[in-house]
């Protein structure tokens, strides 16, 4: 007997076979490595310039080189798929977000660290800002996790926000922390890189289509 | 036809790792859509190469549609 056919759930594969292939991992975890090293000279430098315009270099770079991967790689081993208005949108308020989110937390510590502890509830981020930034990481990842179906992003979420508290309670420099676990998700990006390219081999198209 | 409904378009090589099919049976299922008008195929360029695009058509489209109706309209009919 026909059944009716999950249109969500074959929306959902669709949508997940173009995030399998890692590059998703890759690029957000050399935008947190970026962002760490970012913050890492601006504090060894004192307010380099190359420090204070990392966050800005990174985007202006990833996003291009995220999408050439994405047709180099991907596309030609798994196939191209149109998603239209609603599915380009998911990945673009993904990068949005993420970017947004790594913005708005320099900003915010840049701004907090030249107040000078005029305002209380800024003292109180710079105070606790590892478990700020800890929580609002699980929070961002979890949305997006959800949002995305990709259930990785949820272990990226807890990973950091164990780190952070573990960071702020032991005392480890928040720096160390953002670099180590950009490098863990580069990591695992790289790992299911090989994996999909294990998976998918080159294939010509002339053999496929015919 | 629920695999190119979800999306906008598509091409040959990702209906074919997406549905499982052989080649030959995906080629023969995606002629017989073209011959009802349900399936449009288009010849495009991306990156400077040749690459053919399925979409469903409209009529393709309000097809499957009337079809999710049917099935749905069959299931609620059946005893318990």
């Amino acid at each position: 007997m026909s059944k009716e056919p999950n249109l969500k759930e074959i929306e959902r594969r669709a949508y997940m076979s173009y995030h399998q292939d890692g590059l998703l991992d890759i690029f957000a975890g050399l935008y947190v490595l970026g962002f760490g090293l970012g913050i890492f000279i601006d504090i060894v430098w004192e307010s380099s310039p190359i420090g204070l315009s990392m966050p800005a270099i990174l985007i202006a770079t990833v996003l291009p080189i995220w999408i050439v991967a994405k047709r180099k790689i991907t596309m030609p081993r798994i196939g191209y798929v149109n998603f239209g208005i609603r599915g380009s949108n998911k990945i673009f308020a993904l990068f949005l977000g993420l970017m947004a989110a790594g913005l708005g937390v320099f900003f915010a510590f840049t701004f907090a660290a030249y107040q000078g502890g005029s305002r209380q509830w800024l003292d109180l981020i710079v105070q606790n800002g590892m478990l700020v930034v800890g929580f609002g990481t699980l929070a961002v990842c979890t949305l997006f996790g959800y949002s995305m179906g990709l259930k990785r992003l949820y272990a990226y979420g807890l990973l950091a926000v164990i780190a952070l508290v573990i960071g702020h309670f032991v005392g480890i420099f928040f720096v160390y922390i953002l670099m180590a676990l950009g490098t863990t998700v580069m990591v695992t990006g790289v790992a299911l890189l090989i994996g999909f390219v294990r998976k998918y081999p080159l294939k010509g198209d002339k053999a496929i289509a015919k | 036809m629920a695999q190119l409904y979800v999306v906008q378009s598509a091409d040959f090589l990702f209906l074919q790792r997406q549905t499982q099919m052989t080649p030959g049976n995906l080629s023969a299922h995606l002629s017989k859509l073209e011959d009802a008008g349900y399936v449009e195929i288009t010849k495009e360029f991306i990156d400077r190469k040749p690459h053919t695009a399925l979409a469903l058509t409209k009529k393709g489209r309000d097809a499957f549609k009337q079809y999710r109706r049917d099935i749905k309209q069959i299931a609620e009919r059946l005893p318990e």
